[in-house]
C-alpha cells in the first residue's frame, strides 16, 4: 500500500465518523431549539390568554396567527404533536399543541393552542443542508488538498527512490539527487549522496588495485619466465635439472594463463569492452573450427557442423573470439577419443554438444560456471573457461544454459543471443 | 645488428640483454624514458624493444619520436598492460609488433628476427642451416636445391626451430608460437610430438640429418652437434 493511501485511509475514517456524529447532533440540536422556540411561544400565548380572561372575563378575538380551540370536554393537558387539516391546501400538517384549563364564565374550558411546525421544519432543513454541505465540502477539500500536498511533498522522495533504483556502481557515478526544502528529505539525500560517494570511491580504489595488481604481477611473471628460459640455455646445466626447470616453467605458464583469464573477467565486469562492431558469427566460427582442426583430429572427434543461418552480432571482436574459443576448447578438452562434437548455429542461438564423461549425482550443472570449477581437479586448465563464457554472454544480454543427457553422456552448452543479434 | 632495449625492470632487462647478446646482437639498454630518448637521438638502431610503462614517461612517445625522425629502426613493443587499446595504438603509431608480458624469450627473439628480416634483407630473404635453405616468405624449404613439401604448421615449426639454433625451446613456447591460443584446446603436448615426428621424417627422407633433439622434460633443441 502506498504511504499516501495509508494515511488517507485514516484521515477518511476519522472524518466520516466525525461527519456522521456531527450531522446527527446537529439535526437533533436544531430540531430541539426550534421546537423549544415554538413551545415558548405557545406558553406565552397561554399566559396572555389567561391574563386577558382574568381581566376582561372573556376570550379575546383571535389575535394569534395560530389556532385556538375551545372544548367543554376535559382534554389531557400539556404539550403534544398533532396533525391538523389545513383547509386551504386540504391536507394534514404537523402542529405543536398546548392544552390547558381556563375558567371562563364560571365554566371550565379546555383550550388547545396550536402552532404549525412546517416553517420550523423548513428552517431546520435549510440549516441542516447548509451545514452538511459546508462540512462535506470541507471534508472533500481536506482529502483533495492532502492528496495534492502529499504528492507534491513526496516528489523529491520519489525522485530519490527512482535514482536509487537506476543506480549502477559500475557507471562510477555519484548520485545526483534533487534539492528539496523538506528537511528530512534533504537529510536523506545528503546521507545517500555521501554513501554513494564513499561506495564509488571504494569501487574505484578496488578497481585501481585490481588493475595495478594485474599490471604489477605481469612483470614478475615475465622475469620468472625469462630467467627460467635462460637457465635452460646454460651449457653445463646438469641433466636432472632439465625436468625440474621444465616443470617450473610450465607452472609459470599456468599462472600466466590464470592471470590472463582473471584479468579478462575483471575487465568484462568493469565494462572495458564497450566498443562493438557487427560480427558475422558463422564466419568466425568456421575460422575457429579451422584453427582447431588438428586438435579435433588428434582426438579423432566426429565433427558435425550445422550452420543454418548467418547471424550478425554486435560485439567486441576480442570478446566474440574469446566466447567461441572457450566454448570450443571446452568441448574438445572434455571430449573422449572418437567422441562427438556437434556445433549448431541458427539465427538465434549457438549450441555446442560434446560427448564426455558421465556426470555423477553430486555434480550440479550450475557449478560448471563457477570459477576454478573443474571436472577433473588434476587438469592443467585454470577452470575459468565457462566463467568467461557466462561473463561474456551476461555482458551482451545473451543467456547460456548447460544441458546434460546421460545415455550416452552428452554435454550441451546453448547460447541464446539477445536483442544484440540481428539477422543478415 | 644493433638493438636498444628500453625496460625499467632491471632483472628483466639483464635477461633480455644477455639472451639477445648470445644471439649475436649488439645490445644497448635504457632504463628510463629519458635515457631512451637520448639514445635514439644520438645513435642508429636496427630495432628498438620498448616497454610502454616507464617511470618517467610513456613508451609510446619513443615510438612517436622515432617516427618523427624517420628512423629506419624497427619497433617491438613489450608491455605489461596488454590492453587491446595500447596494442592498437602502438601498431597504429608504426610499431612493427607487440608482445604482452609475460612472454617467451624465444618468442621475442623469433619476432625480432622477423622484423629485422622484413626491414633489412630486401629481396634476398633466406636462412641457411647445414644442407637446409629456408625461404620464410615463400614458405619453401630446399635441400640441395630440391624442395621439401611441408604443411603450413610443419613449416612454421621448422622455421621456429631454425631461428634458434643450439637453443633449448620449451614445449610451451613452440606450441604457442605455432598454434597460438588454439593450443589450449589440447590437454597435452602430444600434438607437438606428432607434428615434430612428421617433420623429422619428411626431412630425413630428403637426406637431411636429424637435427631435432628432444630435451627430456623441457622441450626441443635444433642443433647440428
Amino acid at each position: 500500500m502506498k504511504l499516501l493511501a495509508a494515511t488517507n485511509r485514516y484521515y477518511l475514517l476519522l472524518a466520516t465518523v466525525l461527519f456522521t456524529v456531527g450531522s446527527v447532533l446537529l439535526y437533533y440540536g436544531v430540531r430541539w431549539t426550534l421546537q423549544s422556540e415554538v413551545e415558548e411561544r405557545l406558553f406565552q400565548q397561554r399566559d396572555y390568554l389567561r391574563e386577558q380572561v382574568q381581566r376582561t372575563g372573556r376570550l379575546p378575538g383571535t389575535p394569534f396567527e395560530g389556532r385556538m380551540q375551545l372544548s367543554a370536554k376535559p382534554q389531557p393537558e400539556g404539550l403534544r404533536d398533532t396533525l391538523l387539516l389545513e383547509p386551504l391546501e386540504n391536507e394534514l400538517e404537523p402542529y405543536r399543541q398546548l392544552t390547558f384549563r381556563l375558567q371562563l364564565n364560571g365554566q371550565t374550558q379546555w383550550v388547545s393552542l396550536s402552532k404549525a411546525l412546517l416553517e420550523t421544519y423548513e428552517v431546520q432543513r435549510l440549516i441542516l443542508l447548509l451545514l452538511v454541505g459546508v462540512l462535506g465540502t470541507l471534508l472533500l477539500g481536506v482529502v483533495l488538498l492532502n492528496r495534492w500536498l502529499t504528492h507534491r511533498l513526496w516528489t523529491p522522495f520519489e525522485q530519490t527512490l527512482h535514482q536509487l533504483q537506476g543506480y549502477d556502481i559500475r557507471q562510477h557515478q555519484v548520485l545526483q539527487l534533487p534539492v528539496t526544502r523538506i528537511e528530512e528529505f534533504a537529510q536523506l539525500n545528503h546521507t545517500l549522496t555521501q554513501l554513494s560517494e564513499r561506495v564509488a570511491a571504494d569501487y574505484a580504489t578496488l578497481k585501481e588495485f585490481t588493475e595495478n595488481a594485474a599490471h604489477e604481477t605481469r612483470t614478475p611473471l615475465a622475469i620468472m619466465q625469462a630467467k627460467l628460459e635462460q637457465l635452460l640455455q646454460l651449457p653445463d646445466l646438469p641433466a636432472p635439472a632439465g625436468p625440474l626447470v621444465g616443470d617450473l616453467y610450465a607452472a609459470v605458464q599456468r599462472l600466466a594463463r590464470l592471470h590472463q583469464g582473471l584479468t579478462l573477467l575483471s575487465k568484462i565486469e568493469n565494462q572495458q569492452f564497450a566498443a562493438t562492431q557487427p560480427l558475422p558469427l558463422a564466419e568466425l566460427l568456421r575460422e575457429k573450427l579451422g584453427q582447431l582442426e588438428e586438435f579435433m583430429q588428434q582426438k579423432n572427434l566426429q565433427l558435425d557442423v550445422q550452420i543454418s543461418a548467418e547471424p550478425v552480432l554486435l560485439m567486441h571482436p576480442a570478446l566474440a573470439d574469446s566466447l567461441l574459443s572457450n566454448l570450443l576448447h571446452n568441448a574438445i578438452r572434455h571430449n573422449q577419443l572418437g567422441g562427438l562434437l556437434r556445433v549448431q548455429l541458427s539465427a538465434t542461438e549457438l549450441m555446442i554438444t560434446n560427448a564426455g564423461p558421465a556426470l555423477t549425482a553430486q555434480q550440479e550443472p550450475a557449478q560448471f560456471f563457477e570459477r576454478f570449477r573443474k571436472q577433473n581437479a588434476a587438469s592443467e586448465s585454470p577452470g575459468l573457461g565457462l566463467s568467461i563464457v557466462q561473463s561474456i554472454t551476461g555482458f551482451y544480454g545473451f543467456t547460456v544454459t548447460y544441458g546434460y543427457a546421460p545415455d550416452p553422456p552428452r554435454h550441451t552448452l546453448r547460447v541464446r543471443f539477445g536483442p544484440a543479434a540481428s539477422a543478415r | 645488428m644493433k638493438l636498444l632495449i628500453v625496460e625499467d625492470e632491471p632483472a628483466l632487462r639483464t635477461s633480455l640483454v644477455e639472451y639477445l647478446r648470445q644471439d649475436g646482437y649488439v645490445v644497448e639498454a635504457a632504463a628510463s624514458y629519458e635515457q631512451a630518448h637520448e639514445k635514439i637521438k644520438l645513435y642508429q638502431y636496427d630495432c628498438v624493444l620498448l616497454d610502454l610503462t616507464l617511470p618517467d614517461g610513456n613508451g609510446l612517445d619513443v615510438v612517436r619520436t622515432l617516427k618523427a625522425d624517420r628512423s629506419p629502426a624497427g619497433v617491438l613493443i613489450i608491455s605489461a598492460r596488454g590492453a587491446l587499446d595500447d596494442k592498437v595504438l602502438g601498431l597504429e603509431l608504426g610499431a612493427d609488433d607487440y608482445l604482452a608480458k609475460p612472454f617467451h624469450l624465444s618468442e621475442l627473439s623469433a619476432r625480432l628476427k622477423a622484423i629485422i628480416r622484413r626491414r633489412q634483407f630486401q629481396g634476398q630473404r633466406h636462412l641457411l642451416f647445414q644442407e637446409l635453405t629456408v625461404f620464410p616468405d615463400q614458405a619453401q624449404v630446399l635441400v640441395n636445391g630440391e624442395q621439401v613439401l611441408l604443411t603450413r604448421k610443419e613449416f612454421d615449426l621448422l622455421l621456429y626451430l631454425l631461428t634458434h639454433p643450439g637453443r633449448v625451446l620449451t614445449k610451451e613456447s613452440i606450441a604457442e608460437h605455432v598454434w597460438g591460443d588454439a593450443a589450449d584446446a589440447a590437454d597435452s603436448f602430444d600434438f607437438l610430438y606428432t607434428h615434430l615426428k612428421n617433420l623429422r621424417r619428411k626431412l630425413q627422407e630428403k637426406g637431411v640429418g636429424d637435427y631435432i633433439r628432444s630435451v627430456y622434460g623441457v622441450g626441443y633443441k635444433f642443433s647440428a652437434e
